[in-house]
This record gives structure tokens, sequence and C-alpha cells, in this order.
């Protein structure tokens, strides 16, 4: 290898090989800290909510008039939603997933506690809760008819019994199972008689998004309620048509609407974590270009300004290959040194991103994969160069031209 | 060392075909020195280029120290002209970012000797040509004699057995001119084969041989008596009907 003495001729033209390493520091830095942020948002987009969000959607029926009934209503629709060609379970709710609003409080273990075990959203849900939700009872029972009440808006519910989900359930009781276990919600103590397998708060960002609770009550905002129904494998769509009509039909003094499917939800409670993925992704992809780009640009210019140069090496006894490997071995040590200052500058950025936006640090092996793409992206981009130089025929040497 | 017979360049388009070289005979002994000459345009390039292996002939034969050039591949040639041409260009031909040093390092490395053997050949064909003192200099902080007495250094730091200079003067004054010269006639004497090309008479009187070339041809037939054409063309140009 002509390391050393490929070395010394890059310190003699230090401007074109600074800028060049520069463009690959920068672009290595940038690119393993981008592709750590996409694949950070691409987690968070994964996590599951618990629910069938596939054949699942949920409206909301908002009544006007003095003499609008919205309990009776409640339970009217409730009847009517399940009798539909197409719905496997339907169910008054506050919230769903991913909606962004829900309720929420604090879960203890001992009344008067200070500070409350957990906090957890509340799923006030009517009969068929489970099933419209799909969410999987893993421990316990589901809720018993006589178990729900009605409450009204604004007054604090208190139910007798809750199911939660398991992560609620291992947090307030990590070391038993928490069927039958007793906890307070302002200082009103309740019973867990289930325990369901995975339920996420409303909330995206919740520091404690696993801790989910359903209440067994009816509970209408004023006029306003919002119902949750699950269709048959295939059928949401066409159900989702359906139920509007069927509702507004059964009473014309409200409004029915917000009917959105729970996929739609999931769409835009992610969608700036996609938004900004795709973006990043952008960058990445015009980084590299650019990279690339420089690269054939600088090495395109050595081969023209060096002819004479390489038709002497090749007089000299040079082969095509020498001639290919010399531009490939200077792009290899000029690549080389870019990614040893983007090694250090992606670690620093890093460190950046970690104290002012609290991001969990970049995982050590995303430097040397970038450093093995740089160089594969190097070589790849000096190649039609160097094959051009290699192509310089010997007998350049002796004109004088 | 050399034999050219019969040897024949043309450079062709698709309208005309140029004989750079044409019925180009010529031999060159072990040891000798001879000098090539002609006036611009004659061939003298072409042939030392062919001569050196930097470019193919298109027709007749070329036996180089044994070695019938006629058809090697492109590496085999780049083989043979490290192992056995040295090449001293008008220009210098050195590689303005290296010292000298890495300079007569450049065709070593292409032979493959190792690191010690490359150092010692380097800092004895330096010293040879008397610049050993200089060898971390760079090629812009000599003059232009020294430059091609570092080119000499390269084109002996491997030994070769012939060694063939292009204009080796030409762009030297005429005291450094003086001390090239000198030089290249006690590389001779030392053993190496040396073949110049050049326009001027006055150098070319100093080699032990002179051959002629006017049109692509060896017009001095007396330096060659045995290698005369077997034909004679009377242009070096033809147009194709």
């Amino acid at each position: 290898m002509e390391i050393r003495p490929i070395l010394s001729a890059l310190m003699r033209s230090k401007v074109s090989m600074i800028l060049i390493g520069l463009q690959v520091a920068l672009t290595l830095a940038i690119v393993c800290n981008a592709l750590f942020i996409i694949g950070q948002r691409l987690d968070r987009m994964q996590r599951p909510s618990g629910m069938n969000e596939t054949d699942t959607f949920w409206l909301g029926s908002y009544g006007f008039g003095a003499n609008y009934d919205a309990k009776a209503q409640q339970q009217a629709d409730l009847v009517a939603l399940r009798s539909m060609p197409g719905v496997v379970a339907a169910t008054s709710t506050n919230s769903v997933p991913m909606s962004g609003g829900g309720w929420g409080e604090g879960l203890s273990l001992q009344p008067g506690q200070k500070n409350s075990t957990a906090q957890t959203t509340l799923y006030i849900t009517g009969t068929q809760g489970l099933d419209a939700f799909g969410f999987k009872l893993v421990e316990g029972r589901d809720f018993r008819p006589e178990e729900f009440t009605f409450v009204k808006f604004g007054d604090q519910p208190h139910p007798q019994s809750i199911i939660v989900s398991k992560a609620l359930a291992d947090k307030l009781f990590p070391d038993s199972s928490a069927i039958g276990k007793q906890v307070y919600s302002e200082d009103k103590p309740t019973t867990i008689v289930g325990v369901i397998e995975r339920a996420q708060q409303p909330w995206m960002d919740s520091d404690s998004i696993e801790y989910s609770t359903l209440l067994p009550m009816y509970m209408p905002y004023g006029n306003s309620t919002r119902y949750l129904v699950r269709a048959e494998p295939g059928r949401r769509d066409e159900v989702m048509k359906a139920v509007e009509q069927k509702l507004v039909e059964a009473n014309p003094s409200r409004i029915v609407g917000k009917v959105k499917s729970i996929a739609d939800i999931r769409r835009d409670a992610y969608a700036e974590d996609r938004a900004m993925a795709i973006i990043l992704g952008a960058v990445i992809i015009a980084l590299l270009a650019i990279t690339a780009l420089g690269i054939v640009g600088m090495a395109s210019f050595w081969v023209a300004q060096r002819t004479k140069q390489i038709g002497t090496r090749r007089a000299l006894g040079a082969t095509k290959a020498d001639i290919l490997r010399y531009f490939q071995t200077e792009n290899f040590i000029i690549t080389t040194l870019g990614l040893i200052a983007g090694g250090v500058l992606a670690y620093a950025f890093s460190l950046w991103l970690m104290h002012a936006y609290q991001s969990p640090r970049l995982p050590w092996y995303y430097v040397p994969v970038g450093f093995i793409a740089l160089w594969l992206l190097g070589q790849l981009a000096v190649l039609g160069p160097a094959m051009r130089a290699s192509r310089v025929p010997p007998a350049v040497a002796t004109r004088n031209v | 060392m050399l034999t050219m017979t019969h040897l024949q360049k043309v450079y062709r388009t698709h309208l005309i075909e140029t004989y750079a070289l044409r019925d180009f005979s010529i031999r060159v002994n072990d040891g000798e020195f001879v000098a090539v000459t002609g006036p611009s345009g004659s061939g003298k390039t072409t042939f030392l280029n062919i001569c050196g292996l930097l470019e193919e002939f298109t027709g007749g034969e070329y036996q180089l120290d044994g070695v019938n050039v006629r058809g090697l591949d492109d590496n085999a040639r780049s083989r043979l002209r490290n192992e056995k041409i040295g090449f001293i260009f008008q220009s210098f031909n050195l590689i303005p970012d290296l010292n000298l040093f890495d300079n007569v390092d450049v065709p070593l490395r292409y032979r493959g000797f190792g690191a010690a053997e490359r150092k010692q050949r380097i800092e004895e064909s330096l010293t040879r040509v008397g610049l050993a003192s200089r060898m971390k200099h760079y090629p812009s902080e000599l003059s232009g004699g020294q430059q091609q007495r570092v080119a000499i250094a390269r084109a002996l730091a491997g030994s070769p057995r012939l060694l063939l200079a292009d204009e080796p003067t030409g762009n030297l004054d005429s005291l450094m001119a003086r001390g090239v010269m000198e030089l290249l006639e006690e590389i001779n004497r030392q053993g190496t084969t040396i073949v110049m090309v050049t326009h001027d008479p006055e150098l070319a009187a100093r080699a032990q041989r002179n051959v002629h070339v006017i049109d692509g041809q060896v017009t001095d037939f007396d330096a060659e008596p045995s290698l005369r054409p077997a034909t004679s063309g009377d242009a070096a140009v033809a147009a194709i009907a």
C-alpha cells in the first residue's frame, strides 16, 4: 500500500483534503444522529395501543334542545348500534388510545396517601367495553352488568370495581396479583377485578403511557356522548357509513359526526413522527448525495489535473490496477480522516441532543456502521474518476503539451 | 538489446491513415549509446514510445532484451517496462507533491521491492547523481539540471538494462545540459544501454552511433546496413480511397 507517500502528497494540497474531509465528517455526524432519531420515531410509531385498531371506529352524538334526554338516548343508541349488521360490539367511552384527549387520575395504595402510586387514564366505558376496544383480559374477569352505574357529568366517578392494564397492575402490586386488591382514588376505595394485557393512554408523550384503567360507567357529558364501535373483520368502512344515518334517523335532534376510524386516529397521532422521519430521511439522502458528488467532483478534477503524472506513473511501470488503487487509496485516506473527525462529532452531537432535548444516547454501533457505509460510498464515488485515470495511456508521459 | 524489424505504426481515423513509422528497422546492441535524430514530426517520439512500450505498434517485430513484445497484454508490458527500462523525459516528469526520496521510490514500489531494498536503492541512485543530501527536498526547490538528475536517479534506481532519454537536455541551459550529458556518458560507461532521442546535432555527436529518422523511416542506412528496409515508401501519409 502506498499510504505514506499518498498521505504526504495530500498534505501538500491540504485545502481540498480538508474540505472533503469536513464534508465526510459532517455527513457522518448528521447521518448517524438522524438515523438514530428516525429509528426512535419508527419505534414510537410501532408501539401497540392494546386495542383492535383495524375494525374499530368512534363517533360522537351531540344533542340539542331542552327535552333532549342524554342518558336515555345513550342507551337507545347502544341498542341501535349493537343491532346493526356487521357490528361485533359497541360501547360508550370518554376516550380512546392515541386520541390525545382523556381523563387522568392518581391511584394510591392507602387512603390519605400524600403522593399517588401511579398516574392512570380513565376509560369510562359501558357494557361490551372489552369487546369493543378489543382489550385482552389476562387475569380476573370482565365487569358484571350490575356493576355499571350512571354518573352525572361533573361528579367524581367512584366505581366499586375497575379493570387495569397489566403495566399498571405491576406498578401497583409488583410482587403479587392485583386481582381483588383495593386501590384508592380521592381516598375512595375501589377493587381491581380484571387485568388487561395492554391499554395505552390517549396521550402519546405520557411518561406512564401504559397505565390505564377501565371504569364501568355511563357518563354523558351534557348532551354529548361518544361511542366506540367494532365491526366484523373487513366491514369497518361499510358500517362507518351506515352508522351515522342510523343514529340521525333514531333522533334528529342532534348532530352525529366526527366518525373516525382508530386507524386514522393512529395516523394522525403519529403524523408529526412520520413527517420528522421523512424529513430526516430526505436530509440523509441529500447529504449522502452531496458528499458522493463532492468526491466525484474532486477526484475528477485531480484526475484531469494529474493526467501527465498518471502517464508518468504508467511509464514507470504502474499497471492500470495500480492507478485505480492509487485513487481508491487516496479516497480511503481522506474519507478515513474525515470519518475520525466525524465519529467524534457524532458523539458530541448526540451529547448535545441529550442535554438539550433529553434524547437517549446514540448507541455506540451507529458510528462504526456509518464508517463502513461512508467508506463504501467514497469508494463507489471515486470509482468512475479512478477508472478514467487508469485509462490514461502511458504515452502521455512523453507529450510536452 | 533491442531489435525492431520492419516496424510500422499507423494512426487511423475514418478518413485517413497516417504512418508515423514505416518499415522502421533498427538494432541497438548491449552497452551502446545511440542517438536517434531527426526533424520535428519525423517519428522520433513515436519510436521512443514504442521502444519504451508506451505505445503499441501496428506491424513488424520488436524484440526487447530477448522478449518478443508483440501481443503482450497491458500488464505484461507494464512489468517489462518497469524491470528493463528507465525513462528520462525532456520536462523531467517528477511528481511535484513528492520529495526526491519518494519520487525515486515510485518505480521501485511498482516493482514490489521491500522497504529496506527500496531505501538502499534510492540512496544509492541519489548519491550517484550527487543529490543524496537533498532527499527530503521537493522538485520545486531544485534547479532544472538538478531535477533532471533526480529523474536520472529515478530511472537508474531499478537497475534497468536500457535507458531511454527523450531530449534529456531540451529544457536545460548549456551548462546544466553538459552536466547531464556527462552523467549519461558515465552511466553508459558503467554498462547501461542508452537510446537518446534528440534533434540537437551537437548532443547526438557525443553518442557512439547516430540513427537519423525522416518521415518515419531510418534514412541513415550506413548506420544500419543489415536492416535496410525491404521497400521504401515515398509518402508517410496515404489517403484512403
